[in-house]
């Protein structure tokens, strides 16, 4: 019974940890506005975490610089299981403009599992809360499989 | 054969107070459906929907669900025991209460004394499981914590000494079924005029003790990363999240069995738990979620001062006229 009941808490109280790695500010401002009165994402239960330790979803914006990609890993292996790993923006999917910078490591898919990537440049709220509610129930089934 | 039979329906009667009421399950319960009235409350003061009133029960399993992470720096031991010690010492706090006509648990002479004690262990294992966690967010913390518990307790130890000086008269009476059988007899101490403001004083300490909004300075999620907990994650981390709500509640019940013990409700024990914990709720919305809502974090400096001057200063008011016996 109390399996059935964290599964389902998994989807009930995700708790968000923002990385920025070199963006501009646009993606963490559309996630900063899913917090504000008029989106309110915190009715679903999410929450900014203060650290990874406490994180369930890890938000990924920005293109990966070089100088960012060892301690966004760094940040990724202190998130304890189960976790999911979220990219807003073109930027962390594909490298957008910078793609073919010497500074940029782009797709993040190289480094990690990435569960869910919203696109856009940069994306809508209501593209950001669908995306984090996607991730929400692959974290439910990976609870389930642990 | 019969004395035996009698003394294993004590001691289960006992493990019955301990665990369940007014102990651990109903002090957990209560004190999370607090949490989550706050949360609520909050966010409609704000303009928002909000989560629903058991959020904090989701969050509560989710963590449970999770992985432990346990630091190459820190002590395993300590480190797993510090929350679980918080816990136990709240849900005994709770068997000292009288409530609303329903006789304490565990009564005693010097009641007041040992819940004085009993208050400081939940911060002082906040702060063993911080220094344990070998992190240098959590030592800025813990030391933070510190200042803010070496700040409330002096108006803290003022409020129970009016109390027991009010109550004794020419003695001080450190028992809590003592001070709520004199509530009966002469009506709440909430309504007499000199221990107006003791009341207003122990209504200020709640939010410290609790920490929340503008005295958080110890777990500042956006300076100092959530402080002692930073290491935290998993089924400690969701102890101590426990710890945080049943304190809201252990605090606001002792509120209403000092200021409010008069209320008798004779056999009706289940009615005076539920009268607790509404009277709970609203004193949660007026001294935490109200406060929390308009205002910022305090700096730590700040709040020393604001304690030990103008919730001192009340409490020393009272303290001063119930001295002068009135």
């Amino acid at each position: 019974m109390f399996k059935k009941i964290i599964a389902e808490s998994m989807t009930k109280s995700p708790w968000i940890y923002h990385v920025n790695t070199g963006s501009c500010n646009g993606c963490d401002i559309e996630l900063v506005a899913c917090l504000t009165p008029r989106y309110d994402v915190e009715r679903y239960g999410f929450k900014l975490a203060g650290t990874p330790r406490h994180a369930d979803i890890v938000v990924v914006s920005g293109p990966i610089t070089s100088q960012s990609k060892d301690r966004l890993l760094r940040t990724l292996e202190q998130v304890p299981n189960p976790h999911c790993v979220v990219t807003i923006g073109s930027c962390p999917q594909s490298g957008n403009v910078f793609k073919g910078s010497y500074s940029v490591e782009a797709p993040l898919e190289k480094f990690c599992e990435v569960d869910v990537a919203i696109a856009g440049c940069t994306p809508k709220p209501e593209a950001i809360i669908e995306g984090l509610y996607k991730a929400a129930q692959i974290l439910k089934k990976k609870r389930e499989a642990m | 054969m019969p004395d035996i039979l009698a003394r294993l329906v004590e001691i289960l009667l006992v493990a019955l107070h301990v665990l369940i009421f007014p102990g651990l399950l109903f002090a957990a319960v209560g004190g999370l459906l607090l949490a989550g009235i706050d949360r609520k409350v909050l966010a409609r003061m704000q303009r928002r929907i909000g989560p629903p009133i058991v959020q904090p029960f989701y969050d509560f399993f989710k963590l449970m669900g999770k992985e432990t992470i346990i630091p190459a720096a820190a002590r395993p031991g300590i480190y797993k025991a510090a929350p679980v010690i918080g816990l136990v010492s709240l849900s005994l706090m709770m068997l000292f209460f009288p409530i609303f006509g329903h006789k304490a648990a565990f009564g005693g002479v010097a009641d007041l004394i040992v819940i004085l004690y009993l208050l400081t262990i939940p911060a002082v294992a906040l702060i063993i499981g911080g220094s344990a966690s070998g992190s240098p967010f959590a030592g800025v913390g813990i030391s933070r914590e510190m200042v803010v518990m070496l700040g409330y307790e002096l108006p803290l130890v003022m409020v129970l000494l009016t109390v027991a000086k009010k109550v004794g008269g020419g003695s001080l009476v450190f028992s809590l079924q003592s001070i709520s059988e004199w509530q009966l007899e002469s009506g709440c101490l909430l309504f007499h005029w000199s221990m107006i403001p003791a009341a207003l004083a122990f209504l200020l300490i709640i939010p410290a003790e609790v920490g929340t909004q503008p005295f958080d300075v110890a777990e500042a999620e956006t300076e100092i990363c959530e402080g002692p907990l930073i290491e935290y994650s998993g089924a400690p981390l969701a102890i101590f999240k426990l710890n945080t709500a049943v304190k809201m509640f252990v605090m606001t019940a002792l509120f209403q069995v000092l200021f409010l013990g008069g209320i008798n409700l004779g056999e009706y024990w289940l009615l005076g738990g539920a009268l607790l914990f509404v009277i709970s709720a609203v004193l949660t919305i007026l001294c935490m979620t109200f406060i929390h809502a308009f205002t910022a974090r305090l700096k730590i400096e700040h709040l020393f001062k604001f304690y030990w001057t103008v919730v001192a200063g009340l409490a020393l008011v009272s303290l001063v006229l119930v001295w002068f016996g009135l």
